[in-house]
């Protein structure tokens, strides 16, 4: 059995970004993959004339489904039934673990594998089913990589992409009975990882998968990988387990498809992945394979929560990554800085919303606002409006220091009296760009240290904007 | 009891946090809410563009226009990447019609196992928006020669070809209706890979390294090779 590797609250963000930034390598890692997953993203968006279009529809479809969630959880619970599974309801996290313990200790099983899937990665469900003494391997590429080197995903949907082919190699070399072989390049070390998980697939007792989407009409689960790794656990143990949350319900199959055109593009660029599956239920009298019994564990955590609060639309997001891509502070710092399950923009929402502002309350300040994430976003949630939101709360909950609150409140005061604030500024900036005029830049400033800490502060030049503005509208009046 | 619990308890806050219409007026306002748009296909005819999709997805094709040509292609494929005659397919009467001796083919019916080269499967459908095809799982098809083998060679009709994703589920609908949902449906777009390798695409994963399909029925004659420039430029 691995070690448990020890659980960092994001509470310690602000120490990892200033120790992810040291790691060299890492950082030219990173920084491809914001140059690279943006183009392979845009390629695919800019093939399909009507993606604006197709964003548009599903964005009100999720409205919709979540306005009516009630409605529609009952629809899928009643088919799911009909079609043979058992379903079950988790409050939180240790809620669900044991639900899946139960069900892997009802059939005396001791071979578990896993597909990819965040869900239980915020229950921390391999390592529950791991102290009870169970077998379980990752079998997703990315997770079995970090499985083996007993870390946590870095991203949400490439999780070992912070390592690099030389590590993934020295782990293999490490972990696997290799004899003479060397593991040349990536394309060998899938071939070891094939041939070791393989032999999992076939001596599983007990598959978990998670669920992409959940049909509420058919009661089917729809499952989005490219490695098929997701559809062998599905179909060759004898018991499968989908373990998945609320907000992955959608009305018809084809609010799938749609979101699933979403999907794909903005997470890997391609139109469609290798394999999407849609699973119903436990094998039917005339087949010859698949399980003979199967589970819905539905984890809410904190989600009918957030639907009842002014996050409701946080609980749009598909899952694809496309903000992290995008994210300055995602690429500069890396997925493990967060210190949480979920990373980036859409991470830096709900972390607080799923743990407490408390815990998390550096995360809503990981944004330059600049806007790409809410661009990119396939359901167009606004998640800069949501971080916002979110450092609004932490403000009104007095978790920022009284000082900066004391300069915040200040500051609203004076953008609140225009004449007072231009007439203050049009003493001080000037003051400024006075003092500033040898260095062109500041290496301390009173009362903003913790800006002149990490650099030098540009002297102003000259004037303030409205100084400029209106003395130039009084030249152009004049030339007319 | 803890279950029964949780789930009333959970239902009991999505209630108040819902607007509880009526299914009718919920259903109404779901229909307002329009069509998704579908990407424009690459090429006119549905053979071209389900050939062309194809090939994008890393897959390999083959055109024929009757069942004595489509096991000859069978034949070649195996031979030339196993040479072997063998391979699994699913007990499917269409499969269990062919002309299996007009390419000297030595079909096992049943269940893939692990270690066995190539398996073929009979498409219930090929859609031209993806180049995906699909499967049921079943006693014509376990689920299982979809996965466990070295190559996935599927058979396409013509006449089953869809145009879009949604077109597929309507005619998955229909399906349905005369017999009943299927455990799983599996729209396959090429063979297994990943990239979670320094982002570098690996093809064979976890299941079949390469994925031949093998279109079958009336196609225009240059789709093939339009499809192969379309592709290749």
């Amino acid at each position: 059995m691995s070690n448990i590797p020890e659980e960092q609250g994001s509470a310690a963000f602000l120490g990892n970004v200033r120790d992810s930034l040291l790691e060299t390598d890492k950082v030219k890692r990173r920084d491809m993959l914001g140059l690279f997953m943006p183009l392979v993203r845009d390629a695919a968006v800019d093939q399909f004339d009507q993606f604006q279009d197709l964003r548009k529809q599903v964005k009100g479809v999720k409205q919709h489904t979540l306005d009516n969630l009630h409605h529609y959880l009952s629809q899928f619970e009643s088919e799911a039934l009909d079609n043979g599974n058992q379903v079950h309801f988790a409050r939180d996290s240790s809620e669900m673990n044991s639900i899946v313990l139960g069900i892997c200790q009802s059939h005396r099983a001791q071979r578990v594998v896993k597909g990819k899937s965040m869900v239980t990665e915020e229950t921390h469900l391999l390592h529950h089913l791991q102290r009870a003494g169970l077998s379980v391997v990752e079998t997703d590429l990315g997770e079995y990589i970090i499985q083996q080197a007993n870390e946590t995903p870095s991203h949400i949907v490439g999780p070992a992409l912070h390592k690099s082919a030389d590590e993934i190699r020295e782990l293999f070399l490490k972990k696997h009975d290799l004899g003479e072989r060397e593991l040349e390049g990536p394309t060998e070390m899938v071939a070891e990882a094939r041939s070791v998980l393989r032999e999992h697939f076939l001596s599983a007792d007990v598959g978990i998968i998670g669920a992409n989407a959940l049909i509420a009409e058919n009661g089917y689960s729809m499952l989005v990988t490219n490695e098929g790794n997701g559809d062998l656990c599905a179909n060759l143990p004898k018991v499968m387990i989908v373990c998945t949350t609320l907000d992955r319900i959608v009305p018809r199959a084809s609010d799938a498809m749609a979101a699933l055109r979403l999907l794909v593009r903005s997470a890997t660029g391609q139109p469609i992945t290798c394999y999407t599956s849609f699973y119903s239920g436990p094998r039917r009298e005339q087949d010859v394979d698949g399980p003979i019994e199967t589970h819905f564990v539905l984890l809410d955590n904190k989600r009918s929560d957030i639907l009842a609060s002014d996050y409701r639309e946080m609980l749009q997001c598909i899952r694809c990554g496309a903000c992290l891509n995008h994210c300055p502070i995602y690429i500069g710092v890396g997925g493990h800085a967060y210190g949480s399950v979920y990373m980036g923009p859409m991470g830096s929402v709900l972390t607080p919303l799923l743990d407490s502002l408390e815990e998390a309350q550096a995360l809503p300040d990981a944004c330059t606002a600049c806007g790409r994430c809410e661009e990119v976003c396939p359901s167009s949630i606004p998640l800069p409006d949501l971080l916002r939101d979110l450092r609004h709360e932490k403000n009104r909950e007095k978790l920022t220091p009284s000082r900066w609150r004391l300069g915040m409140k200040t500051h609203a005061w004076l953008l609140a009296r225009p004449r007072l604030y231009h007439t203050l500024s049009g003493i001080g900036i000037p003051v400024l760009a006075w003092l500033g005029r040898k260095k062109g830049s500041f290496k301390s400033l009173m009362l903003a240290n913790g800006w002149t800490d990490q650099r030098d502060f540009p002297a102003p030049q000259g004037k303030t904007f409205m100084q400029q503005y209106a003395a130039q509208r009084k030249a152009n009046n004049g030339s007319r | 009891m803890a279950q029964d619990s949780a789930r009333t308890e959970l239902m009991g806050k999505l209630q108040r946090a819902c607007q509880n219409a009526q299914p009718a007026r919920i259903y109404a306002e779901l229909n307002s809410l329009g069509e998704a748009p579908s990407p424009t296909l690459p090429a006119s005819s549905l053979c071209e563009a389900f050939l062309i999709n194809v090939l994008k997805n890393q897959g390999t094709v083959a055109c024929t226009s009757n069942r004595s040509e489509a096991v000859k292609a069978v034949a070649e494929h195996l031979h030339s990447r196993f040479r072997t005659r063998k391979l699994v397919a699913g007990n499917d009467p269409r499969l269990a019609a062919m002309p299996w001796r007009d390419g000297a083919v030595l079909p096992r019916f049943g269940a893939a196992e692990h270690g066995e080269n190539a398996s073929l499967s009979y498409a219930c459908m090929g859609i031209a928006e993806t180049g995906s095809i699909v499967t049921y799982t079943g006693k014509s098809n376990p689920a299982a020669n979809n996965l466990l083998v070295e190559d996935h060679i599927v058979l396409v009709d013509t006449a089953t070809l869809v145009a879009t994703l949604d077109d597929a589920w309507t005619q998955i609908n229909k399906d349905q209706q005369e017999s009943g949902r299927p455990r799983g449906i599996n729209f396959i777009s090429g063979p297994s890979s990943t990239a979670d390798i320094e982002a570098q695409l690996v093809k064979g994963a976890h299941g079949p390294r390469s994925w031949h399909v093998i279109l079958l029925g009336e196609i225009p004659e240059d789709a093939l090779s339009n499809a192969r420039n379309a592709t290749e430029a």
